[in-house]
């Protein structure tokens, strides 16, 4: 009646059996590997957490104790001004190859730019930002890594924001149009507003990626282990400071790295999730 | 009706409704006819059918007027699906009041054959202008099925001759009422069959205008003869 | 069977008579004003031509409507009246558009400021991402400066327009996207008519919604007819026959026949129209 072949019937249930245990064992493989991570983190990590971690700067190499206020401030201040510059360069890109440069011969070359940028390795930048400020001026920078965090930063802005702002429909651009309005002010005030949720996502994103990137930090904010808001001197920043007390001989160096890393990823965990949320909240109005 | 519609059931619809009306005309048609020879041949039975067959014209009127309706409703329809339908709601009036004329004829003239078997009124008018009007009542008809405007224009002029043949009736009537007093009751009689007929005609020139408006979509009803030669030959 | 041949509309125009929009079809006593004198317009997408060799006379204050098989260009008509199609390279028109006197396809006209005199509303209903007060506002903030009370006046007085002011008054800071599909679309009216233009262009407006809202929206057009000359394209015959007081009928490209919506949908001068019209075109 139903199934005129009842074999076919139990092939097919055998078959999506199958596939469905394949797809979640595959899933499981690498959700392990996240747990594991964050676990791993948590567990060497934890101890570290305590106020003395955010009061106290980095200790001396031997001095018990310490804690990584400067490194957390001066990742803060770098990342600060690294969103100040790349958001409205990049936003503005971005809508210039969105809505007026569709397919001339400059954006074409331009996103070819921005996806070479994408993909660069991190450390490359690092050293083409020291070749060009830091020997120049023959000192390490925090305005050195921030044009370095800058240079990672805005391809990932101009990419999602080009992208979201193409994925607003022509229907609203010519709304706003056939009330008389001129390019500029429906591409800012119409189309971005449409796609600020997406936007923002792409913002918040690429702050997340740069928080992580230490080989370009490496070469031109180099580290500090004082406490300064000198961004003109070598700035001390949390990737760098990992890097240095992680294979170190001193147990509270090593800890404090874990400290740190825990910091990092949960940092950079929680602007994730904040850029989803936010993004799924404007969806649903 | 000439080219289909996408929708063949719109086309049977209407191909339906025409052919009602073809079947209502032919069924007044024969009414009339059988009603002019109950009165020629003084056959009671023949007039007895008339006016006992005069329910299924009548519940023919009333079948094709909902079928109207219903196609209105449906479809919508427009320019000349419109006229048509318009024309056929109103046509069938006309044929149902041709059919109430026949009856009228097939009363008068049982009363004729009942009170005054004898009586001495040539009615060779009569028998020519019932036969005209049959004759001018199956054109029209079949200017309908063929949806000529021209052949319906010559049905509309026609009719005037029944119209002449009526008033010479009329005259001669009342010679013969004014010499003999006796005549008169039958001499009524045989104003009231001769005027039926003369209705007959101009139903049948009715509907030859609506024919006019099908396919010209101008209605005549009331302009001269002249205009209407004029717009049917546009 | 035979239907009438009747001479086309533009032979009317070239004989000078500028008072009358119709062809021979309709009696030339009509004492109104052409809002829009088209002429001769020829559109190109590329190298395929849209539009070809049309005349057409709008008349201010009535409602004109398009209805044609879909490709037949009356959408692409539609929008060369307020040059949307400048927004796209490779897409041009020939010939003239005189916007009462003045020819809106010359090149440097303020192409913006014309769009702020021939609105347009669209078959999706495209409510800005502001809320509803300020989707009104936007369209009149571009060529006025009112005062805070004068702009309330003005949103007020927009919403009323397009009856959708009682359903919204309560919720004006609301997202224009928390209107229904119908609200929606009026709401996008509203948003046309509040910048107070002289011609509006519908293009399919109602295609997309449920037919008690398309009968309140049509019900609105009855209503703005009497302060606004009205083009409104449609694939549904019927509404132009109930919205319209004359109706152009286009078949690939070509105006094939224009005149009084009740002659076209009556008895109309070519045999083409009558075919569409009556649903006998395959």
């Amino acid at each position: 009646m139903i199934s005129r072949d009842p074999t076919l019937f139990a092939k097919r249930k055998r078959a999506n059996a199958f596939g469905l245990t394949f797809s979640l064992v595959a899933m499981s493989i690498g959700m392990i590997f996240l747990l594991w991570i964050l676990a791993i983190l948590l567990f060497k990590g934890f101890s570290a957490i305590s106020p003395a971690l955010f009061l106290e700067i980095s200790p001396a190499p031997g001095t018990p104790g310490g804690g990584l206020a400067n490194a957390i401030v001066g990742s803060l201040l770098m990342v600060f001004f690294c969103a100040f510059f790349s958001t409205p360069i990049g936003i503005l890109a971005g809508i210039y190859l969105s809505e007026y440069g569709d397919n001339n011969k400059f954006s074409q070359v331009t996103r070819f730019v921005t996806d070479i940028m994408l993909s660069a390795p991190s450390i490359v930048i690092g050293l083409f930002v020291y070749a060009i400020i830091v020997y120049q001026v023959k000192h390490f920078s925090g305005w050195a890594g921030t044009v370095a965090l800058s240079l990672i930063a805005i391809p990932v802005v101009v990419r999602t924001t080009e992208n979201m702002l193409k994925l607003v429909p022509s229907t609203l651009r010519e709304a706003a149009f056939a009330l008389g309005a001129p390019k500029w002010k429906v591409s800012l005030t119409v189309v971005l507003r449409a796609a600020k949720s997406g936007v923002i996502t792409g913002v918040l994103l690429a702050i997340a990626r740069v928080s992580g990137e230490t080989a370009p930090l490496l070469f031109t904010a180099l580290n500090n282990q004082f406490f300064s808001t000198n961004m003109n001197a070598p700035m001390a920043n949390l990737p760098v400071m990992i890097f240095q007390f992680a294979m170190s001989p001193y147990d509270n160096w090593v800890n404090l790295a874990w400290g740190g890393a825990l910091l990092i990823t949960f940092a950079v965990l929680g602007i994730n999730i904040i850029a989803r949320v936010a993004l799924r909240e404007k969806v649903s109005v | 009706m000439n080219d289909r519609h996408l929708s063949s059931q719109f086309d049977e619809d209407l191909n339906s409704l025409c052919s009602k009306l073809l079947q209502m005309g032919g069924m007044v048609e024969s009414q009339i006819e059988i009603a002019m020879r109950g009165f020629s041949e003084a056959n009671i039975d023949l007039c007895e059918q008339v006016i006992e067959q005069e329910k299924s014209v009548n519940a023919l009127e009333v079948e094709i007027d909902s079928s109207c309706a219903e196609i209105i409703a449906r479809r919508q329809p427009t320019a000349r699906d419109l006229r048509l339908v318009m024309a056929i709601s109103k046509a069938i009036t006309n044929l149902e009041r041709a059919g109430d004329e026949a009856e009228r004829v097939a009363k008068r003239s049982k009363r004729i054959i009942e009170e005054a078997p004898n009586y001495k009124i040539n009615a060779a008018e009569i028998k020519l202008s019932g036969q005209m009007a049959i004759d001018l009542l199956r054109q029209s008809l079949d200017c309908f099925a063929r949806l000529d405007a021209v052949a319906a224009a010559k049905v509309v002029s026609d009719d005037k001759q029944i119209d002449e043949e009526f008033r010479g009736f009329v005259r001669k009537l009342i010679t013969y009422m004014a010499e003999d007093p006796k005549m008169i009751s039958t001499g009524l009689d045989l104003l009231f069959i001769a005027k039926a007929i003369e209705r007959v005609g101009d139903h049948a020139k009715n509907i030859a205008e609506f024919v006019i408006y099908i396919v010209k979509g101008a209605d005549v009803r009331h302009i001269s003869h002249d205009d209407l030669v004029r717009e049917v030959t546009k | 069977m035979t239907t009438t041949m009747k001479p086309m509309f533009h032979s009317d125009i070239n004989q000078g008579n500028a008072q009358s929009a119709q062809g021979a079809n309709v009696s030339s006593n009509t004492p109104t004003v052409n809002a829009i004198e088209i002429k001769n317009l020829n559109f190109f997408y590329g190298s395929f031509q849209g539009l070809k060799n049309i005349n057409l006379n709008i008349l201010e204050r009535k409602v004109t409507a398009f209805i044609g098989p879909s490709g037949c260009g009356k959408s692409t008509l539609l929008r060369t009246l307020n040059r949307m199609y400048d927004l796209y390279p490779g897409q041009r028109a020939e010939g003239e558009i005189n916007f009462y006197n003045e020819n809106i396809l010359e090149p440097g006209n303020d192409v913006n400021l014309l769009r702020s005199r021939i609105g347009m509303v669209f078959q999706k209903p495209t409510p800005f991402p502001m809320s509803i007060y300020e989707n009104i506002a936007f369209g009149v903030r571009l060529y006025e400066r009112l005062s805070k009370a004068e702009m309330d006046e003005r949103v007020e007085w927009a919403l009323n327009k397009a009856a959708l002011w009682n359903e919204s008054k309560d919720k004006l800071n609301q997202s224009g996207l928390s209107l229904s599909g119908g609200q929606q679309q009026r709401l996008c009216i509203a948003r046309g008519v509040a910048v107070k233009p002289s011609v509006l262009l519908l293009d399919e407006p109602t295609s997309a919604l449920d037919p008690i809202s398309t009968a309140k929206i049509e019900e609105l057009i009855n209503e703005l007819k009497k302060d606004y000359t009205i083009a409104i394209v449609t694939h549904n015959m019927q509404q132009a026959a109930r919205v319209s007081d004359f109706t152009a009928y286009m078949y690939l490209g070509e105006l094939i026949e224009y005149g009084k919506t009740d002659q076209i949908f009556i008895k109309p001068a070519k045999k083409e129209t009558e075919d569409y019209i009556t649903g006998r075109f395959g």
